[in-house]
């Protein structure tokens, strides 16, 4: 999933934790295969180089995760979509050249974008491309996913407290911290990360965070750090981060996205159809000096 | 010792002047290196670089122009100071071919006709191996310094006899274990001297390739003479030919030669009249019970070759030029959350947010030993050093117990396959 995953066992002795997190890699190393549109041998790639000319059946696994990403953008109201990566790749292409694509090539991108015209057969189990050029991608899904499987299957496996993150902008935890009734995760302030702008108190829960950003907070190369609003094609303004709590994973990962590209006056109506969730989204505005973070919008606090 | 891009030597025949940069550059790094106890032979790289001038040129003369040879010849066309003087094969195609890479060379079938010619300051020996010994010898007694191909000799009789010459002859020795010149070996020598991996519990190093080791023959009557490697009357096969370089870098990183070796080897898969083992298996043991875990196949090479040196802080993979640490450090902010649970703390770490960065993927997948992969292995130093120590006229320290102790090894390991039985470190063999 290009990144760092930790996991943090309590309470386990060390032999068995070794035993653990092997599982644990071979696990997400499976799932990785299962989903990054990177890895040329993969299903999904082999979904999206085939799917806009024939019907693909994908694996099993793959099949219902596509059902699942259905659901939630049907309940996202079509906030969450896996279709966009024509367009993100469209922006990518032109931001890191510092440019801004035209009308025209928005235009063109967003006639390849579009959950709609994804059509699963439910019959056959089959996935078809409406569109040429058409492709999935499940980079705000995955890591979600991942992580709701394999707490999971530590459950299953008796572990009662543990603290899993990818990157730590996923994190799903197992029962509480040892000295206290939660793990409370803050919210790093992303140009002072020392500083907490908000704490999660988690218990069997999961945190995701998406957000914008002007540089790699690790002070290397500029990463894409935009976020395409699918209604209008455009990444979303300013610099701002999204942190979504929720018993679910998945949905902690859905919704941190949704909610970012979903307007302040609508979330409220679009939370109506989950429940135990709790966002928060934090704004940095620029001055002379610095950006300071803001908390603009809340939910469930 | 840092090594960066700019230590790397230009490839092809470039010019002796990057040459000769790139060797003073190297011998400011040699002689600022805190681990030149440990690397005596690199000392005469911090020689001053030579200029053009006729006195500084070191002539040389090369025996055996197969593979090796070429290669030898190609480094040797590009280290500062040196001549190719003579060249020497009793296989004529061989000799023509390297006369016609090397303006101005004599040629000769029988080498010691070579060690007859004036002038010669030294010898590259890079025949067979049942050559090795008669040919050190002689080139002693001529009063030639002496570079010899790997492994050392076909008996650990001749062995002692080439360290006995060489002990009453003050000439240069070197041997063809080119690792020893290797920056990546020596980056991976200084990470275990300055306890990276903590004590070394093991070291386990194996050579696998899928192919039945055969050059071509023109004429099925030169069949033993090309394919020497595959018959017993002139090597070890895998043993003297591939193990002998992980087996030196063992004794070096462990600084002992095996107290004893058990090992089998058999052919169990290129049955076609070839004499040498096609599969071996051995374990040798050092002082302290620390062993050292060999195996060489050509009938899979799904793993490739690489040696391991195993702590239990971490593994370093000399081949591949990586270091796996046991523990990788967490990421900052899962770090102070241990640091929490461990001192009982229970406080919040500001830990979350967004993320676009794949960062430090490098923990799971190895640390690269240099930064930029040196563009030399060691063959090309070898050379540099080589030619220096014999302007200076100085041998090279420690090279020749390097030449026995892995020499002395794989004999050990091919007896004991042999004899079914374990075989000890040979009493009284003295360098």
């Amino acid at each position: 999933m290009n990144t760092r995953f930790s996991i943090v066992l309590v309470d386990i002795d060390t032999d068995k934790a070794e035993e653990l997190a092997v599982a644990a890699e071979n696990d997400l190393r499976a799932h990785e295969r299962m989903m990054s549109r990177f890895d040329a041998q993969g299903p999904l790639s082999d979904l999206n180089r085939s799917a806009g000319h024939i019907a693909i059946q994908p694996p099993q696994e793959l099949w219902e995760i596509l059902l699942l990403c259905r659901e939630y953008w049907r309940r996202t109201h079509g906030a969450f979509d896996i279709t966009l990566w024509p367009i993100h790749h469209l922006w990518r292409e032109h931001l890191e050249r510092g440019e801004e694509p035209s009308g025209e090539d928005i235009d063109h991108a967003r006639a390849q974008t579009g959950f709609a015209r994804l059509h699963l057969d439910e019959a056959a189990q089959t996935v078809r491309f409406e569109r040429e050029g058409m492709s999935i991608d499940l980079g705000g899904f995955g890591k979600g996913y991942a992580l709701e499987r394999l707490a999971a299957s530590l459950r299953a496996q008796g572990v009662e407290r543990a603290f899993l993150s990818f990157g730590e902008s996923s994190i799903t935890v197992l029962g509480s911290h040892p000295y206290g009734p939660a793990w409370p995760v803050g919210i790093a302030n992303m140009f002072q990360p020392a500083q907490t702008v908000h704490a999660f108190q988690l218990h069997n829960a999961s945190l995701s965070s998406s957000g914008t950003a002007p540089f790699n907070r690790m002070g290397g190369q500029r990463p894409f750090g935009q976020i395409i609003d699918p209604r209008s094609g455009r990444p979303i303004e300013g610099y701002r981060t999204m942190s979504v709590a929720s018993p679910s994973g998945i949905e902690a990962e859905v919704l941190s996205t949704a909610l970012l590209v979903t307007p302040a006056r609508d979330r409220q109506q679009l939370l109506s159809g989950f429940s135990c969730i709790s966002a928060v989204e934090t704004v940095y505005h620029s001055d002379a000096e610095d950006f300071a973070p803001n908390i603009e919008w809340k939910y469930g606090l | 010792m840092d090594y960066d891009s700019s230590l790397s030597p230009g490839s092809g025949d470039s010019g002796r002047a990057h040459r000769r940069e790139f060797l003073k550059r190297l011998a400011a790094v040699a002689g600022s290196s805190t681990l030149l106890a440990e690397l005596p032979w690199w000392a005469p790289l911090r020689a001053a670089p030579v200029g053009d001038s006729p006195a500084d040129r070191v002539r040389i003369g090369l025996v055996g122009a197969g593979d090796r040879g070429n290669l030898h010849i190609t480094n040797l066309l590009r280290t500062p100071g040196v001549e190719i003087a003579a060249l020497c094969d009793d296989y004529e195609p061989h000799l023509q071919a390297a006369l016609a890479r090397v303006k101005g060379a004599k040629g000769f079938a029988d080498y010691r006709q070579m060690l007859d010619m004036p002038g010669l300051d030294g010898v590259l020996i890079a025949t067979p191996l049942y050559l090795h010994a008669p040919m050190c010898l002689d080139a002693f007694s001529a009063g030639k310094h002496v570079f010899c191909e790997k492994s050392l000799a076909y008996t650990i009789e001749e062995c002692q006899a080439i360290a006995d010459a060489y002990r009453g002859s003050k000439k240069v020795f070197q041997i063809g274990h080119q690792r020893m010149f290797s920056p990546v070996f020596l980056r991976a020598l200084e990470l275990v001297r300055n306890g990276t991996i903590g004590q070394i519990t093991q070291i386990r190093a194996y050579w696998h390739r899928n192919n039945n080791w055969r050059r071509p023959v023109p004429n099925p009557s030169l069949e033993r003479r090309i394919n020497w490697r595959l018959y017993r009357e002139y090597s070890c096969g895998l043993m003297t030919e591939l193990a002998s370089h992980h087996m030196q870098v063992a004794n070096w990183f462990l600084d002992a030669h095996p107290v004893s070796c058990a090992g089998y080897g058999s052919i169990n898969y290129w049955k076609d009249g070839r004499e040498v083992y096609d599969n071996v298996n051995l374990v040798y043991q050092y002082p302290n019970g620390t062993n050292v875990v060999y195996d060489s196949l050509i009938s899979n090479r799904y793993y490739g070759f690489e040696i391991q040196v195993m702590g239990p802080k971490g593994t370093i993979e000399g081949e591949s030029g990586k270091l796996y640490a046991e523990n990788p450090p967490p990421a900052p902010g899962i770090l102070q959350l241990i640091n929490g649970i461990e001192s009982g703390f229970f406080d919040t770490v500001p830990i979350g947010g967004a993320s676009w960065v794949p960062d430090l993927k490098k923990d799971t997948k190895g640390q690269p030993l240099v930064q930029d992969e040196p563009a030399d292995d060691g063959s090309s130093l070898e050379l540099a050093a080589y030619a220096n120590a014999i302007r200076l006229g100085e041998p090279i320290p420690g090279m020749m117990e390097q030449a026995c102790r892995a020499g002395v090894c794989v004999l050990m390991g091919e007896a004991s396959m042999e004899q079914q039985k374990e075989i000890a470190w040979p009493e009284g063999f003295r360098v």
